[in-house]
């Protein structure tokens, strides 16, 4: 949190003359559809929200409180596309949004996703930019201008030409900053834009924000130390409304939401391996190519030597696409390596025996999470054990339902996000890995219950290799600290 | 959410005009429906993987083979077992279990399925989907149908992918005790694999339909194009050739 920051954004919006409403929301009440027999709460109830033209705002709310939907709201493609009951008016430069359709806000308003992934369409990082200016029909040329230009500024000249699934999250959310560049529209809303951006970028979307004439609506459930002093308003999604307060009551009502006023979970653990285990990476040398490009040469991720013992926490840092999640997936044996070893307690191990040693928990959850309840999610490991009765699987199953907060009839698919990132690793703890690799699990879930399911994963002695671009939550966790730049690993 | 297919490289069906390769790709699938001999069919296939083979790399068409390879085992494997015309060629008692005819529609099956597939990777591995998209409305199919046509080519492969992140995932958690599992179990492992996979893509559908949209896509405004086919001299030239090779592989491959 940064509450240093003083309500100098509050006496810079009364300096400032007041101009027309680019966003201006009304009595907005709204409730998804729901898909089970279980009525869904309603999002916002009689939610009012003006934003002037030329001004910069942000709007803070906690995880799972609508963030993402009122974006969407504002971009009219919900309820469109994600059914619900939406009550009240939007006015977009004093146009009724209902009586616009999404494609006819390309060049009034554009939106950055918390997910990159789900925005892309294209097949290439020059075509994903490409797309919307053809929508527009410009020319051939402004086209190159504005391409170029925005591929330049945004680093991603050199892949113009490269997929989706060959960059990094951060490179995904730097293609998507650099469409809304070319795109040039009068409104940006960005949402968690600066989650997965390194420190580079992230100055530079800041720079981009304060010295632009862009209406900017920035998205975040993280007062990040990037915000200060950015915003003529920042506001606070509370109770299913947007309130203003002065700026540092705002903060502290923000962070007793986000249960960032409590003790740090981990601080007060104490963690004692049964035995101690340790991961060591000697001279590891991988290659990996980008298959859509012939300009990039191979990249090479190199790590002279990594250690990690049981009850360590560790952290990764490192520039975007700098290869953390190209040596996490070496390191849980997904990909192969060229030369060097990993050794487990002084053995070699293969890629498949790899796997069973060290947990990796991917940055998206429902990657890995599958099955129709809780239950069946939490036994489906435990029940291909031959050497437990059911009794034993029951007990474990309820006993770690318990520790994570888990309601064992849920259905995954209608459970909260930090429910279904808690679920992701209940599923791990049951497994009892000695390692565990968190792939940015900060990005999506306040400190407080990233932190707690730190602790959880600790409690039988695990050593963890912790994946994160904020420096504030590396700074809560981390006991040692490794550093990736260009493939190469190193101790900090 | 969609997959690039393209496989970058310098070789000379890179240099080949995307209306032409579009063209023989339509027409090689014909070919192979047209009554041409066995030798024929597997000369052209093999032409086939050869030319991929210089063009993409020997690690691509392999890895091609894999990915068709349990359909083709599928077809291959029960496909004689339906024929029941010809003649007997195995026998368990008085009840025929292969037929020539049908060991031979097997085969032929197996070539016609390899063949296409080739075609068709070939064609999108070599030609970036911007391209292929300039190539069928140059055959004055209308924007959106084409959209639709290269956005289901990109579509399935984002499956596929997300069906081997998904069963990557799934093999992390599995149990020490997995190690070595029988086959019966990896098949049992495979119906939550194919479920995560297909409820994974039903809920993407939505956001590809918000981000079409949301670029613009639905517009009644004409549309521009950023890349034209002009950089590519020689379509007639191309194309001509394409037609000749193929008259010729009938000529010499029907079957008398």
């Amino acid at each position: 949190m940064g509450p240093s920051q003083s309500d100098s954004t509050s006496s810079l919006a009364k300096s400032r003359v007041p101009m027309p409403n680019a966003f201006c929301i009304e009595h907005l009440s709204f409730t998804y559809h729901s898909y089970v027999q279980k009525q869904c709460e309603s999002l916002f109830e009689n939610l009012s929200l003006q934003i002037e033209e030329g001004s910069k705002t942000l709007l803070l709310a906690p995880f799972d409180k609508g963030k993402t939907t009122m974006a969407k709201i504002m971009c009219g493609v919900c309820p469109k596309y994600f059914p619900g009951t939406l009550e009240g008016t939007i006015r977009v430069f004093g146009t009724d949004l209902a009586t616009l359709e999404p494609w006819q806000l390309l060049s009034i308003c554009s939106y950055v996703s918390q997910n990159p992934q789900e925005q892309f369409i294209a097949n290439s990082v020059e075509e994903e930019l490409a797309f919307p200016l053809e929508s527009l029909g410009l020319g051939r040329e402004e086209m190159r201008s504005r391409i170029d230009r925005a591929l330049q500024h945004w680093g991603l000249d050199r892949l113009r030409t490269s997929s989706e699934q060959e960059l990094s999250g951060g490179e995904r959310k730097r293609v998507l900053l650099a469409v809304t560049e070319a795109i040039d529209a009068r409104f940006w809303i960005l949402d968690e834009a600066f989650d997965d951006l390194d420190q580079r970028w992230r100055d530079q979307l800041k720079e981009m924000i304060d010295k632009g004439n862009k209406t900017v609506l920035v998205l975040a459930s993280r007062y990040l130390a990037e915000f200060d002093g950015l915003f003529d308003q920042v506001l606070l999604l509370d109770d299913k409304k947007v309130v203003s307060l002065p700026q540092q009551q705002l903060l502290s009502r923000f962070s007793q939401l986000c249960q960032d006023d409590l003790a740090n979970p981990l601080a007060s653990q104490v963690c004692t391996p049964p035995e101690v285990r340790q991961l060591v990476c000697t001279d590891l040398v991988a290659e990996r190519r980008r298959m859509s490009t012939l300009e990039e040469a191979s990249f090479k991720v190199q790590v002279p030597h990594f250690t990690l013992q049981s009850g360590e926490l560790v952290t990764l840092v490192g520039p975007n696409g700098s290869g953390k999640s190209s040596f996490s997936r070496i390191l849980c044996g997904l990909d192969g390596y060229l030369s060097g070893s990993i050794k487990f307690d002084g053995t070699s191990l293969s890629g498949k025996e790899l796997s069973k040693k060290v947990g990796y928990l991917f940055q998206n959850p429902d990657l890995q999470i599958f099955l129709p309840t809780v239950n069946d999610e939490l036994s489906w490991s435990l029940r291909r054990r031959r050497d437990l009765k059911q009794e034993e699987i029951r007990r474990r199953v309820a006993a770690c339902a318990d520790l994570f907060g888990l309601s064992l009839s849920d259905t995954p698919a209608t459970m909260s996000y930090p429910l279904r990132k808690a679920l992701q690793a209940a599923v791990y703890y049951l497994l009892d890995r000695p390692f565990y690799i968190l792939d940015e699990l900060d990005s999506a879930l306040t400190y407080h219950t990233a932190l707690s399911i730190i602790r959880d994963l600790r409690q039988n002695g695990a050593g963890i290799l912790l994946i994160t671009h904020d420096r504030q939550f590396a700074k809560r966790v981390q006991q040692r600290t490794y550093s990736i730049e260009k493939g190469r690993l190193c101790e900090l | 959410m969609t997959i690039n297919t393209f496989v970058a490289g310098k070789g000379l069906l890179y240099r080949f005009d995307p209306r032409a390769k579009l063209l023989t790709v339509m027409l090689l699938c014909i070919w192979f429906f047209l009554p041409v001999s066995l030798v024929g069919l597997y000369t052209v296939v093999g032409l086939l993987v050869l030319v991929g083979a210089i063009n993409t790399g020997f690690s691509h068409i392999a890895k091609t083979f894999l990915s068709i390879l349990p359909m083709l085992l599928f077809m291959v494997l029960f496909m004689p077992f339906n024929v029941r015309d010809g003649e007997s060629l195995i026998t368990i008692g008085s009840f025929t279990l292969i037929t020539a005819e049908g060991l031979e529609q097997a085969v032929r099956l197996a070539g016609r399925f390899i063949g296409i597939t080739y075609a068709c990777t070939l064609l999108f591995a070599t030609t970036v989907m911007q391209e292929v998209m300039l190539a069928l409305r140059a055959f004055h199919l209308p924007y959106k149908a084409g959209l639709v046509v290269t956005l289901a080519f990109t579509y399935i492969p984002f499956i596929a992918e997300s069906f081997s992140q998904i069963a990557e995932s799934h093999s992390l958690r599995e149990a020490e005790s997995d190690q070595g599992k029988r086959i019966i179990q990896r098949l049992k492992d495979l119906v939550p694999t194919l479920t995560s996979a297909l409820v994974f893509a039903l809920r993407s559908i939505p956001n590809l339909a918000m981000s079409l949209e949301l670029r613009g896509f639905g517009s009644e405004q004409k549309r521009s194009s950023f890349k034209d086919l002009s950089s590519y001299r020689h379509p007639y030239t191309h194309t001509l050739l394409s037609c000749i090779m193929l008259v010729v592989f009938w000529v010499l491959f029907r079957v008398q």
